[in-house]
This record gives structure tokens, sequence and C-alpha cells, in this order.
């Protein structure tokens, strides 16, 4: 039996009164893609935010019950929360390089966490973006020349430079061309290999392609959990169907 | 040539009958309001014309490299240097203040504090909200009083000097340098904070390394926009600076300065050649003001550009 990369006990959480994630209950494996799927506004973005407590910063934010990270709790008294998002990589859903040169971007999270090698690590990051071939010769130029595409997997560089072992995807192709998003797809299931991803996606389709398991929020509330393809073919619940059919979403 | 027919023909519609009563009143409106902005740039020829036309006779370089001697003969390099040692030691007092208090108040004050107590937050709303209003009254403040608070409180300590006259100056800077330093950091995008903290970088981290950082060409317009504007005062620099034929560098030693050397002419002016270095002294004033203009408007150019490429 494999140990849980993450795990979430009886997880609720609120923004003031809002009572927005609802009794939730699922672990997920290490080295999968595990797909959040709902209507907007269910709370997926606010999941994937707790996981790095991003959530902090949002004032109104309070919680109960744990999620457990290799263990440890993220929310735990003794938690370092640099050291816990540097573990975990986030890929937002606009693409959002810092001004500066495409270099500098990849180079921003090893310099902050004091790393050696910088020249390597961001070849490396590059590379695993698929980005290297790209931009190899003209690191030095500002990230915001790049394509939207690009864009957003220098952002995925970024995340991968500080060597996290978990990777968080919010919507990462819904502002981009269909030819850029399947790049970003085939990335998804290279990086699967060494990391463990969890992707907020709409889209049903590519949930399927490159999920293997799969969560499907509705107002908040875990409604169905399991294997992707099992979800798709035999929905237990209604409102799954529904949405998976495309009835509302 | 098509161009100079048509430049014809306008010319004859323009001469003539309107055909019309609202023809007329169109026509009529057109030229009550060109009339108004010629009004309104009349009087920046005018000074410009004023002064240049008086004041190039005296302008060569030994006017511009070489120190007073006395008040009727050498150059005016005394008053140059002067007010730019004034300006450049005022900026660096002023400068990391207001970007210190601005961090503090976008950055610190307002964001990620929730594990914060309660009464935190309320203080540090407090603080901002006093800081913001304090530099506001500033901004109001008559450049005078400004002179007379430096009297009673830096000469009082450091007697008239370089000192004293960049510490006035430093406080007329705050309001400028502040608020145009907070509105560009409120400016960067929230997503490049985010990106930064999920990075596991720290606030401090963040705010210096990529908010200050893409908030850079607003921070420097509104220093130059500082700049620009005390480098031209006499008032707080009255009571505080002294005189000096030289232009030392230290901190104690009394100094000149552009407007206050313009201003101790136009009180002497009964010669001719007083006159006329007052008028020279101005165009090299003006000038100097003029250029940091120019780099400020050039360089607010810059920050449409870094906000909008920011904002995705
Ligand atoms: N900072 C906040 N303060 C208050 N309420 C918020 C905040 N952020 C989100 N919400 C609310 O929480 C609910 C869930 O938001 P969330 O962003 O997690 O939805 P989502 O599933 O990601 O939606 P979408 O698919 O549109 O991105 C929404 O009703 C939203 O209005
Ligand atoms: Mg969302």
């Amino acid at each position: 039996m494999v140990e849980a990369k993450i795990q979430v006990n009886d997880l609720n959480a609120w923004y003031g009164d809002f009572h927005v994630l609802k009794s939730l209950n699922f672990e997920i494996l290490p080295n999968t893609v595990t797909a959040i799927m709902g209507p907007s506004g269910c709370g997926k973005t606010t999941f994937i935010r707790i996981l790095n407590r991003l959530c902090d910063m949002v004032p109104e934010f309070h919680h109960t019950g744990e999620i457990l990270i290799d263990g440890q709790d993220v929310f735990g008294a003794d938690i370092d929360v640099y050291e816990l998002r540097k573990g975990i990589g986030f890929v937002f859903q606009k693409p959002n390089p810092f001004p500066m040169s495409i270099y500098d971007n990849v180079a921003y999270g090893p310099k902050t966490h004091g790393m050696k090698d910088i020249n390597e690590i961001v070849q490396r990051s590059l590379e695993q973006s698929a980005l290297w071939d790209e931009v190899g010769h003209r690191l030095d130029e500002p990230a915001l020349k790049l394509s939207g595409g690009q864009q957003q997997r220098l952002c995925l560089a970024r995340a991968l430079a500080v060597n996290p072992g978990i990777i968080l995807m919010d919507e990462p192709v819904a502002f981009l061309d269909p030819i850029s998003a399947q790049k970003i797809e085939e990335l998804i299931m290279t990086l699967k290999r060494d990391y463990t991803i969890v992707l907020v996606t709409h889209n049903v389709q590519q949930a399927l392609r490159v999920s293997d398991s799969a969560a499907f929020l509705y107002l908040g509330e875990l409604i169905e959990y399991g294997r992707t393809s099992l979800i798709a073919e035999t929905p237990k619940d209604p409102r799954t169907e529904a949405f998976l059919t495309g009835r509302f979403g | 040539m098509g161009t100079s027919k048509s430049i014809t023909r306008e010319l004859r519609s323009w001469f003539r009958l309107p055909k019309s009563r609202r023809e007329f009143l169109d026509r009529l409106t057109f030229v009550f309001l060109a009339v108004i902005a010629v009004i309104i740039t009349l009087p920046f020829f005018a000074i410009v014309f004023e002064v240049v036309a008086n004041g190039w006779i005296l302008l060569n370089p030994a006017f511009i490299l070489t120190n007073m001697v006395g008040f009727a003969e050498g150059g005016i390099r005394n008053a140059i240097v002067g007010s730019i040692e004034l300006v450049a030691i005022a900026s660096m007092v002023a400068i990391p203040l207001c970007v210190g208090a601005a961090i503090y108040t976008t950055e610190y004050a307002q964001r990620g504090r929730r594990r914060a107590r309660r009464w935190v937050q309320e203080l540090n709303k407090w603080v901002i909200r006093i800081v913001e209003f304090t530099a506001d009254v500033l901004a109001g403040v008559p450049s005078i009083i400004f002179g007379a608070f430096g009297l009673i409180f830096f000469v009082a300590v450091f007697g008239r000097s370089l000192i004293a006259g960049a510490l006035t100056l430093a406080l007329m800077m705050i309001p400028t340098i502040l608020r145009t330093t907070q509105e560009s950091l409120r400016a960067v995008p929230l997503s490049l904070r985010e990106a930064s903290l999920a990075l596991g970088a720290t606030t401090w981290s963040t705010s210096w390394r990529v908010v200050l950082r893409a908030a850079l060409a607003g921070i420097i317009t509104g220093i130059l926009l500082a700049i620009g504007r005390v480098i031209g005062e006499t008032a707080p620099l009255l009571f505080t600076t002294g005189f000096n034929f030289d232009a030392p560098w230290g901190f104690l030693d009394a100094i000149a300065s552009l407007p206050f050397t313009i201003y101790l002419y136009a009180l002497q002016g009964h010669t001719e050649i007083i006159r006329l270095r007052a008028y020279s002294t101005a165009i090299v004033l003006i000038g100097i003001v003029f250029v940091v203009d120019v780099i400020a408007v050039w360089a607010s150019k810059k920050v449409g550009l870094v906000v909008r490429a920011g904002g995705v």
C-alpha cells in the first residue's frame, strides 16, 4: 500500500461566514495526476490555495480539519510556511511571469532559497518545461516578450526550479490557444513521473486525457472521487453526470 | 499637388461667409477656444522669452564653471553645485523614508496578516491612515512654513547649513514621493506577489525583489517630480542655508543655491549687471527643472509599459 502524498481529513473552510469547503475527505497518491473538477465557484481554487497556504492572504479565511502533506499538517503550529511552499510548485490560471529577464524569472526561487549552481538549475527547469529550445539562446530577454503559452511554460519552469515534490495548477490552459494547451498537457503527463500533480480544470476532456484520479466538487462538497476513467464511465451521482455531459459548468 | 489643393480649399472655406447660423456659432466657438488655448500658453512663453532675452548675454562656460566673486563678479558654480548638493542630500533622506513607509503601508500592514491579532490589524489600519493623512496635509502646507519649521528645528541644531536646508527640503519632498510610491506599488498586480510567495519567498523578499522592481519606473517618476518641485523653492532655504561664495561639501557649512541667489539678486537689483546676472541664473534654474521634468515624463511613459505588461 502506497503512502498518501496528500491526505485531507474532514476539511472545512470559510471566508467569513461563507462556508466554502464542506467536510472534504480524500487522499492523493504520489506520482499521480489528480483533476479537481466542478462548476464555477465550487471551491476548486480555494482548495489548492490551502495546500500551499496562499489562503493566508485572505484575512477572513478560516478552517477546521487538517491537510497532511507527507504526514505533516500544513496548518501545524511548527510548520515553516516558506519551506512548505518551496516544496509545492504553483502554476496560476493567468501566466504571471515577473517583469524581469527569462533567466531571472527561473533563478528567482533558487536564489531566494540560497541554492547553488543556479545556471544548471535554470537550464534543467527550462528543459523540463520544454522551453529550453525556444529560449535557451536569449535568456536575458524580458519574460514579458514571450507568447502567452511560452509565458505559462516559463511559470512552470519557475515553479520547478526549487525542486518541489508537488505541483498545483489552477486551470493552467484557460487562457491559452489549443496548441499551447496541448503542450502543457503533454508536459503534465511527463512530469507525473517525478511529481505529484493536482490540476484544477473545467475541461472534462482534458481531465480524461491527463488525470489518473478525479475529484468532483459541487458547492463546496466532494460529490465524487476516484479513478478518472471509472467516474467518466459510471458516475455515481447525477450531478457528476450532469457536469460530465456538459449540462452545467 | 493634392495637399496644396486641399489646403487652398480649406482656406477658402474659412474665409467664405458662414452658410448658416449653426455654422457661424460653430466657428465662433472654435475661434474662442483657440484664443483661450493661446492665452493659457502665453505666460510660459512670455517668461521664457523675457528670461532668455535678458540673460543669454552673460551665459558662457565660465559663468557656469566658476564661483562667485562678490555678488557682481565671477560665475554661479557655487549656486549650481549648492542646489545639487541640497537636493541630493534631501533625496537621500526622503527616498528611503518614503519608500519604507510606502512598503509598510501597502505590503506589510494590509496583506498576509491573517495570523496577526485583531488589535494589531486595527493598529496597522490607524497607522496607515495617519501616515497618509499627514502626508496629504504636508502637501498643502505653504513652503514658507517649511522654512520657518527648518529654522526652529534644524537651524537650532545645525546652524544655517547644508544639512539644515537639505532636511527642510526633504520634508517638502515627502508627500510627492510617498504618494507616488504608494500608487506605483498598488498598481503592481497581486498575481506577481502571489507568484513570489508561492515559491516560498518572504514578504520582505517579495516586496524588494518583485514589487519594488515592478514599480521602479513609477517610483523614479515620483522622485523626479519631487526634485523638480523643490529644486526651485526659495522659501524653505530662506532661513536655513545662509549663503556661500564657494560650494563646500561640509554638512555644517553655509551653502548657496540657485533660487536663493536669484532672490538675493532681485533684492539688490539696482545695477544693470546684477539684473542680468539674475536672468542668467534663472535660465540655468529653468534649464535644470526642464531637464528633470523631461526625464520624469519619459520615465512615467515607461510606468505605463510595466504596469500594462505586468497586469497580463
Ligand atoms: N477572497 C475571498 N473572499 C471571499 N469569498 C471568496 C474569496 N475567494 C473566493 N471566494 C468565494 O468562494 C467561492 C469559491 O471560490 P473559488 O475561487 O475557490 O471557486 P472556483 O471553484 O475556483 O471557481 P472558478 O472555476 O470560477 O475559478 C466562490 O463563491 C467565491 O465567491
Ligand atoms: Mg478558480
